[in-house]
């Protein structure tokens, strides 16, 4: 049995769903915790958001979640972009592209998200875009992670980062 | 019987209030047109925590701000801010672009007087969230046809997060499968009129007859 194609399955279907009962913009912001619980049994540790991400985006390739991940803070410290290769989750990506819905759950996203705000006691994170290009196999996620109050509303240019 | 219609196109969504209190009965009659919403199978699954602590309105409004500028930031960065395109002034573009990816725009429940924090049961319910739905625009319709002035305010209560903050600020059990918090509904006295008023598409372009599509009255 290939597991992994079965769970797959099952996240295309909860999350054709979730679109079609929350609508687009709801439906991202709701699924925040999917795969957040997944490295909570791991001690990450990290001094900075920098280290914090690398130390994650390591642990996630030892499981094989991911063949090639990469994880970068920019945009004034809101954003972190997430470049990652041959990701277990894809095929589920590509199936609701083809239903006509946008890729809008990253857990391996989310799993980091949650570190950030335990570990490093951020405030919220946000996972704003992804981009799936089931041709190369390559995910690009933008999150925004916020460290207090005062970050929120810090703006600047994230297709020049 | 007075024509409904009237209260419905007349209402606005109030985001500045004076100061002034609103009266116990004001109140209870809000809650009373709440109380005969439609709900599936007449479950009536709400709950509303009625909120007047000004130090608890406050942290109710910056969980608002944030709900709403962790989102709008991110889409201003990513430029999907086109909704403010309607702005042709640039400078009056940029400012209520910022307004709201700061967050700003969603921080009023910390100053109206009233702060209706709606939520329901789950458990054995048939449609809590439209029930709900129907409960919240009972209300702020009463509302409005006391003078008063009221907006729904749905973003923060999307995010699970955010929702247990809340939750805990409130004493509600903060479970997912325990209560489900929709909507805040701030309420208050309004403080002029709304400088942009919203207008309303035309019928035309949502209305169809017998089958999606066929715009022609049957």
């Amino acid at each position: 049995m290939d597991t992994i194609a079965y769970t797959n399955d099952l996240l295309y279907r909860f999350e054709e769903i979730f679109f079609h009962e929350l609508s687009q913009i709801n439906a991202r912001c709701k699924v925040e915790l999917v795969g957040s619980d997944y490295l909570n049994d791991r001690n990450i540790q990290g001094n900075t958001i920098e280290e914090l991400v690398e130390n994650c985006v390591q642990e996630i390739k030892m499981d094989g979640l991911v063949q090639e991940m990469t994880g970068k803070v920019g945009g004034k410290g809101i954003l972190l972009k997430l470049n990652m290769k041959g990701c277990i989750h894809l095929p589920k990506e590509v199936k609701l592209k083809e239903s006509g819905i946008d890729p809008y759950m990253c857990p391996l996203a989310n799993m980091i998200s949650e570190q950030i705000i335990t570990k490093l006691n951020y405030m919220t994170t946000y996972s704003a875009g992804l981009e799936v290009n089931e041709k190369t196999g390559e995910c690009l996620i933008y999150c925004a992670v916020y460290k207090d109050m005062d970050s929120i509303g810090v703006v600047s240019d994230w297709s020049k980062e | 019987m007075a024509d409904i219609l009237d209260v419905i196109s007349s209402r606005q969504s109030i985001r500045k209030y004076t100061d002034e209190p609103i009266s116990d009965e004001m109140i209870d009659k809000i809650v009373e047109a709440a109380r005969w919403a439609p709900s599936g199978e007449n479950e009536q699954p709400w709950h509303f925590i009625m909120v007047k602590d000004p130090e608890t309105r406050k942290k109710i409004g910056d969980l608002c701000k944030v709900g709403t500028g962790q989102r709008g930031t991110a889409e201003h960065c990513l430029g999907e801010d086109h909704r403010f395109d309607v702005y042709e002034d640039p400078a009056e573009r940029a400012r209520v672009a910022e307004f709201y990816y700061s967050g700003m725009v969603s921080y009023f429940p910390a100053n109206a007087p009233l702060v209706m924090v709606v939520i329901g049961e789950l458990k054995g319910m048939m449609d809590t969230p439209y029930d709900l739905s129907a409960a919240i625009e009972n209300a702020i319709l009463e509302a409005h046809s006391l003078g008063l002035g009221a907006c729904w305010v749905h973003g923060p209560a999307v995010y699970p997060r955010i929702v247990k903050k809340i939750k805990e600020l409130l004493g509600i059990p903060t479970g997912l499968a325990d209560y489900k918090m929709l909507a805040i509904v701030s309420i208050g006295w309004p403080s002029g009129r709304r400088s942009h008023p919203q207008g309303r598409k035309d019928a035309s372009e949502f209305v169809h007859w017998e089958k999606f599509g066929n715009k022609k009255r049957s």
